[in-house]
């Protein structure tokens, strides 16, 4: 059991042995003490003082020997000249040093349950098996999900929480605890770990923050939200919500007479107060993109956030240091998983993750960001301090993994007030240690909470350690797949230090030295050149525009297309490429994508406006750079077509290495909407529709009460504006903008009569479908379609694979051109989007369109379905310069893209690729012989 | 004849009405004054004479025999017909309608089940893929990991039955190699209870252990037939002692590079004639595949990298990579809607580094001489199957037509489903609406 000596430190045994070391003679009571009654608070030591020590303040400089005076649980004095008062009760420091009681930042203590330790944004909502009660599943923000703000984790402490005691053991006087179940899970609390029989008198400070989930891991709900950006979306909502209650209430109580009493809400309720108080949010973040998801989110939720997990923030010190937001550093860094398949690969990403993540607290330190730890997914609080060593030796400054342990947390959680540094009027959150805290085996042998001392036993600490060691060392069970596997790739013995196969807390193999520099990142993203003029000459241009123009030069300037002519002359500053014998077309626009985002289905609602794709771009995704080497410049991410009513879409430039928001271009606000057997199929609980009849109800039902909310909102407007504004509903906020036309529909469609049903009820409402998406059977009603003004978007020969594709044809494009449909022609998959210029050429072999009708199919035409024609989409001087340089026609199958320029920047470069993969290969090798092999 | 000699779409369904017509086998035709690629030997312009369902005559100074019907390709070009060498033809109509597949049976041991059996050669599939000219194709059931899914059938796209269609009803075995590793983890994330690498060794030595007893089990049937043992039939037995005594080659499965290796490890092991097919992470082992005489059958190029961090052309530069080395390749579509772009993807890897006749022929003759069928079908030579097409250009180019086709000796027509919806709604009148 945990080795904690609750020393009743009563006058009358001190008083014997004044002035001796107190915690020498101490240190032999356990056994005496263990047969006495457990005390239930020590008894009246009011008054003490530790002399001789060397003080870490935190707060101001290090005393090298001073005394720390406690007086009923506060720092009386602490300095160097400090005087032991009459009738205090001394211990003796000398050889030790007193810190600040840690405090763990992110914790579930007494309330069960994992902390997320792998924070970050994966993709659904609610995981797992539909495994809940019918009453638990949600079909909207109304239904509250995973909702439970009301609950504190200062209330209903588990006083039996083991964990108490062994985080005191490891040197925490202070933990901040929170309730892990939800999306909203409840409100965090800062707790000291002193007399937890009476946990009430724990709480420091309550509340001091609502955590937030962004992934229901303990499937509190099933239905909506069911993906990341059904999440966001929620949030937003429920915030909106709130703000709204709040105002309501306002409104109400600064004249309640004569007004109908509002109705109040235990969810919202602590969110008004939320607002009042000014607390922040929790908000998970992983990665550089979930930062600024967590940036974006709260923006709108009109809260600041804390972001927790934050151990590839090595890469989001700027952003976090630009936004003023604090980090919670997870711990338990991650490593490669210790008995899987010897030949597996983890990718890049990974990789780096393994051998930067303890860089993030240096890079956080010297950003000037305020950061904290968190045990997270350790084994326990012991493992704490070795993992904080680890980040020492990537570059954190001791003083800072100090001050991040113990005053920045404080801070961080607006408690610094009273703790989390040694000065006089805190609380007495002390911890002894011998040396210094971050030495190697370092650990607290005294702590001292709210001025009450408890002591640690070595002893029994290490006892703790050789069992565990034992347990999960490597017994030969582990060993022997080791073996094989080393046998197999012919890995040298010699190798493997043997020391390192005893694991750190018997835990896992040790990985590779603490102290060895992060492996150089290669430059695997960004432009390849970014010059200010690019002069692309004596090309075949095809300009899409307007014919085909042969030994033309193309000058790029300032991202944008300067001159098109022949025989221009090179700017001075110009870098000149010889295009002699090869093409140059406009980029290519993807008209229909699904890459790039964490989420791409909110299937679990019938009408699921509130979500946007804007929100959960991913611009990590290789799938763009692999587009850009198929020529593509310029994609739209759509939401799937899982529900009749779907959500916002995002158009985006593939500035491969940007942050997600410097990708958007400011397409025309759009939206996806889906017809037939993806929106109706079985579902499990059955969602409303289940035919097309019921579709097109779903989508006309959406309108009404769009139209009604628009009357609502134009009736306050009408009104002035007075008082209390409607509520803001995002849902049918995005419907509504369609009917004013401010957002374009573009909808999945198949059968030729489900297409004229979606135009009709257009019509019906007022609004033209901007563009009809795969409508595989445009052709049988290509005159309806050119009539009603949509857009069409098609494949070029997929069909058969479900029955509303039998009657595909691949003369669709054609056929729908000749009727004189705007035709764009798209790819719906990673791999068909790196060689739209084939699928457009096979318009020409099936129904005869000619060159530049082809071309555009996949570049002029697509842009101005999405509003972007003005600024991409063909060779025409003011326009950006999105251009891609082709060897062979790139209408032919033998053509390729050699060159790729965004906004005039080089993104694709087929040489300069072979020379990235080259380093990215040499990258590679270095982090699995760091990180693998060693183990 | 006359209409025969232009040789317009009208022609192709005059040729159509004469093929089904007239019992197939008597049909004699002469295509005249194109541009031959024989693929056995260099281009030229001639005549190639079909008679009997069979080449008769090819050559620069070949005269139409007498009552020949002549086709007039001048200015054209005359090819062996394509060769899907593994599909889903025939098996399946509507991918996402269960009832319309008949790829998958149950189970994981179904030697004996022969695709021919359920060839549907009505399906629509089937004409689609012929006007891009495609002429054969091994249709093949499917099966999962360490499955023996049952036996391809090669058949010639035309025919009013199955009968008429085939070439050869068991010409090949389908086995899916068990894949070690995988299993509890996908890209980094976990959707199962993860395995360890001993759970995933242990599984892969169990589904490698029931191959084993498979092939043992038919090799000991074979040898008690053979010493004229009483015994009741046993059908599954009987197919794979096909196998074991080399009689029927293997398509084995396998696309990783760990997986590949241990396929071929294992079938040669087995001494079996074998092909594989997948191939995707080949490229990695190439010289070692070449040094083992391995032949493989390649899953589309059109593909995304095997692995997040591999070079974005690496499935382009595949087939190249592995002509480079000396490895016998063919292209198949291991598809049935998609059979007809098998042109697409051989000539994807044209520009990434296969040479434009290799291409060709790892969409004709290849796949043929690798389950030894080279003396009856691949090439334009007096004696093989006559399966011919003529184009305008280049056949692996998109904008190509075919004009012509030719399967089996039947000169086939090139209509089909699409072909017949485009030319009806090409064809519709304005909007009519009574009111």
């Amino acid at each position: 059991m945990q080795a904690v000596s609750r020393l009743p430190l009563g006058r009358g045994l001190l008083g014997r042995h004044a002035r001796l070391g107190a915690l020498a003679v101490l240190a032999v009571l356990p056994a005496v003490l263990s047969a006495q009654p457990r005390p239930t608070r020590p008894a009246g030591l009011r008054l003490y003082a530790i002399e001789g020590v060397r003080i870490v303040t935190v707060s101001g400089s290090v005393v090298e020997d001073g005394a720390v005076v406690v007086e009923d649980g506060l720092i009386a004095r602490a300095g160097a000249n400090v005087e032991t008062p009459p009738g205090a009760w001394v211990l003796d420091g000398a050889g030790k040093t007193v810190y600040p009681g840690l405090v763990d930042a992110f914790t579930t203590l007494g309330h069960g349950g994992e902390p997320s330790a792998r924070a970050g944004f994966g993709g659904g909502g609610a995981g797992g098996p539909p495994n809940q009660e019918e009453r638990n599943h949600s079909w909207g923000p109304d239904d509250r999900p995973g909702t439970s703000s009301w609950l504190t984790a200062a209330d209903d402490i588990d006083g039996g929480d083991d964990r108490f005691e062994q985080w005191r053991n490891a040197g925490f006087t202070t933990v901040v605890s929170t309730l892990h179940a939800g999306l909203i899970a409840g409100q965090a609390a800062v707790l000291n770990l002193g007399s937890f029989d009476r946990p009430r008198e724990m709480v420091v400070a309550t509340p001091v923050a609502m955590r937030i989930n962004v992934q229901d891991r303990s499937r509190t709900y099933t239905g909506y939200p069911g993906s990341s950006m059904g999440v966001l979306a929620y949030l937003k909502q429920f915030y909106y919500d709130a703000m709204h209650y709040r105002d309501v209430w306002a409104e109400y109580e600064a004249d309640p007479s004569g007004k109908r009493r509002p109705e109040w809400d235990i969810s919202l309720e602590p969110v008004r107060m939320q607002f009042a108080e000014g607390w922040p949010v929790l908000f998970p973040a992983g990665s550089r993109s979930d930062v600024g998801r967590a940036i974006r989110t709260t923006r709108e939720m009109g809260v600041a956030p804390i972001v927790y997990g934050a151990q590839g923030a090595y890469a989001a010190a700027d952003l976090l240091a630009a936004n003023g937001i604090p980090a919670l550093v997870d711990l338990d860094w991650p490593e490669p998983p210790r008995d899987g398949d010897p030949d597996a690969e983890p990718a890049l990403e990974q990789l780096r993750l393994y051998d930067r993540a303890p860089t993030t607290p240096g890079a956080l330190a010297a950003a000037g960001v305020k950061f904290a730890f968190y045990s997270g997914g350790l084994d326990g609080p012991g493992e704490v301090l070795p993992a904080v060593r680890r980040a020492v030796a990537q570059g954190l400054s001791e003083e800072e993994a100090v001050r991040a342990l113990t005053l920045s947390a404080a801070e961080i959680f607006g408690v610094d007030d009273r703790l989390g540094s040694i000065e006089e009027g805190k609380i007495a959150n002390l911890i002894l240690v011998r040396g210094s805290l971050l030495d190697e085996g370092a650990r607290p042998e005294a702590v001292f909470v709210d001025g009450e001392l408890f002591e640690v036993d070595a002893a029994e600490e290490e006892d703790g350690d050789d069992e565990t060691e034992e347990a999960a060392g490597g017994g030969p069970e582990d060993e022997e797949p080791g073996a094989e596997a080393e046998a197999e790739t012919g890995t040298e013995e010699d190798s493997r230090p043997g020391p390192r196969r005893r694991g750190r807390m018997g835990r896992r193999p040790a990985g590779p030295d603490p102290a060895t520099p992060p492996v150089p990142m290669s430059a695997d993203k960004g432009p390849y050149r970014d010059d200010p003029a690019t002069l692309i000459r004596n090309a075949t241009v095809l300009t899409a525009s307007r014919g085909t123009l042969a030994n033309t030069d193309v000058l790029l300037r300032d991202g944008k297309i300067a001159r098109v002519g022949a025989g221009l002359d090179a700017p001075r500053d110009a870098v000149v490429v010889d295009a002699t014998g090869k093409y140059v077309t406009p980029g290519i626009i993807d008209a229909h994508s699904h890459m790039a985002a964490t989420s791409i289905n909110e299937g679990s609602v019938n009408v699921s406006s509130m979500v946007t794709i804007e929100d959960v771009i991913r611009p990590e995704d290789l799938g763009m750079y692999r587009a850009l080497a198929g020529g593509v410049t310029t994609i739209n991410i759509l939401h799937g077509s899982a529900n009749p009513v779907g959500g916002g879409n995002a158009v985006i430039k593939l500035r491969w290495g940007a942050d997600a928001d410097d990708l958007l271009i400011g397409a025309h606000k759009g939206i996806k909407f889906a017809l037939g057997e993806n929106t109706k199929r079985d579902r499990n609980p059955d969602r409303y529709p289940a035919t097309r009849m019921g579709v097109q109800d779903v989508i006309r039902q959406a309108f009404l009460e769009a139209r009604e909310y628009m009357e609502e909102w134009d009736a306050y407007e009408e009104s002035g504006s007075r008082g209390v504004a409607p509520r803001r509903d995002l849902k049918l906020e995005a419907l509504a903008e369609i009917l004013t036309g401010e957002r374009w529909v573009h909808s999945h469609s198949y059968r030729a009569d489900e297409i004229l049903q979606l135009l009709r009820l257009a019509e019906e409402f007022g609004f033209r479908v901007r563009t009809l998406q795969h409508v595989l059977e445009g052709y049988k009603v290509a005159d309806e379609i050119a009539a009603h003004g949509a857009g069409a978007s098609t494949f070029s020969d997929w069909w058969a694979y479900k029955v509303e594709a039998y009657d595909a044809i691949p003369h669709n494009a054609a056929l729908m051109t000749e009727r004189g449909v705007l035709v764009s022609i798209n790819s719906d998959s990673g791999e068909e989007i790196r060689h739209l210029n084939q699928e457009a050429a096979k318009a020409m072999k099936w129904g005869g369109l000619d060159e530049e009708q082809a071309l555009r199919l996949v570049t002029l035409n697509p842009a101005i379905q999405f509003g972007i024609d003005d600024r991409t989409g063909s060779i025409d001087e003011g326009k950006d310069a999105d251009v891609t340089i082709w060897e062979g026609h790139p209408l032919s199958m033998f053509g390729k893209a050699v060159q790729t320029y965004v906004d005039g920047k080089l993104y694709f470069d087929i040489d300069m690729d072979r020379e990235r993969q080259a380093a990215v290969r040499t990258e590679k090798k270095a982090l699995l012989e760091k990180h693998t092999e060693a183990n | 004849m006359q209409a025969i000699r232009k040789c317009g779409p009208a022609a192709v369904a005059l040729v159509l009405a004469l093929g089904m017509a007239a019992p197939a086998a008597g049909q004699t035709y002469a295509i005249q004054g194109g541009t031959v690629h024989t693929l056995a030997g260099r281009a030229f312009v001639g005549t190639v004479v079909i008679s009997e369902g069979r080449i008769v005559a090819v050559g620069e100074n070949v005269e139409p025999p007498a009552g020949a019907e002549v086709v007039d390709a001048t200015g054209k070009h005359v090819y062996p017909g394509m060769f899907d060498a593994v599909s889903g033809l025939g098996l399946t109509e509507i991918g996402a309608v269960d009832v319309t597949n008949d790829s998958r049976e149950q189970g994981n041991f179904n030697p004996h089940l022969q695709a021919a059996t359920a060839i549907h050669p009505a399906s629509e599939h089937i004409p689609v893929a012929r006007a891009n000219g495609i002429t054969l194709t091994m249709a093949a059931p499917q099966g999962g990991d360490g499955s023996i899914a049952g036996q391809a059938s090669l058949v010639g796209l035309d025919g009013w039955t199955v009968e008429e269609m085939w070439v050869e009803p068991g010409a090949a075995m389908v086995i899916r190699y068990p894949s070690l590793g995988g299993g509890g983890g996908f890209r980094g994330r976990r959707f199962g209870p993860p395995r360890s690498w001993r759970q995933q060794q242990e599984r892969y030595e169990e589904a490698v252990e029931r191959l084993d007893e498979w092939m043992d089990a038919g090799r000991r049937y074979d040898q008690a037939a053979k010493a004229g043992v009483d015994m009741p039939r046993d059908l599954k037995n009987e197919a794979m002692a096909k196998v074991v005594g080399g009689e029927m080659p293997v398509l084995l499965g396998a696309d990783g590079e760990r997986n590949i290796r241990n396929a071929v490890e294992w079938a040669e092991r087995q001494e079996i004639r074998f092909v594989i097919t997948g191939g995707r992470e080949a490229w990695k082992i190439a010289e070692w595949l070449a040094e083992h005489d391995v032949q493989i059958i390649l899953s589309p190029t059109q593909t995304m990298p095997s692995g997040l961090d591999e070079a974005y052309d690496e499935a382009y530069a595949n087939p190249g990579k592995l002509h480079a080395a000396g490895v016998k390749i063919a292209f198949a579509t291991f598809n049935s809607s998609a059979s007809r772009t098998l042109p697409y993807e051989a000539a994807q890897a044209v520009p990434y580094g296969l040479p434009h006749e290799a291409a060709l022929e790892a969409v004709t003759k290849n796949a043929a001489e690798m389950l030894g069928l080279g003396d009856r079908i691949g090439t334009i030579e007096e004696g093989k199957l006559a399966n011919i097409m003529i184009t305008d250009g280049d056949p692996l180019e998109i904008q190509t037509q075919v004009t012509d086709l030719f399967i089996l000796g039947r000169g086939v027509s090139l209509d089909n489903k699409h072909k017949s919806l485009y030319e009806k709604y090409r064809g519709r009148p304005g909007r009519r609406i009574v009111s």
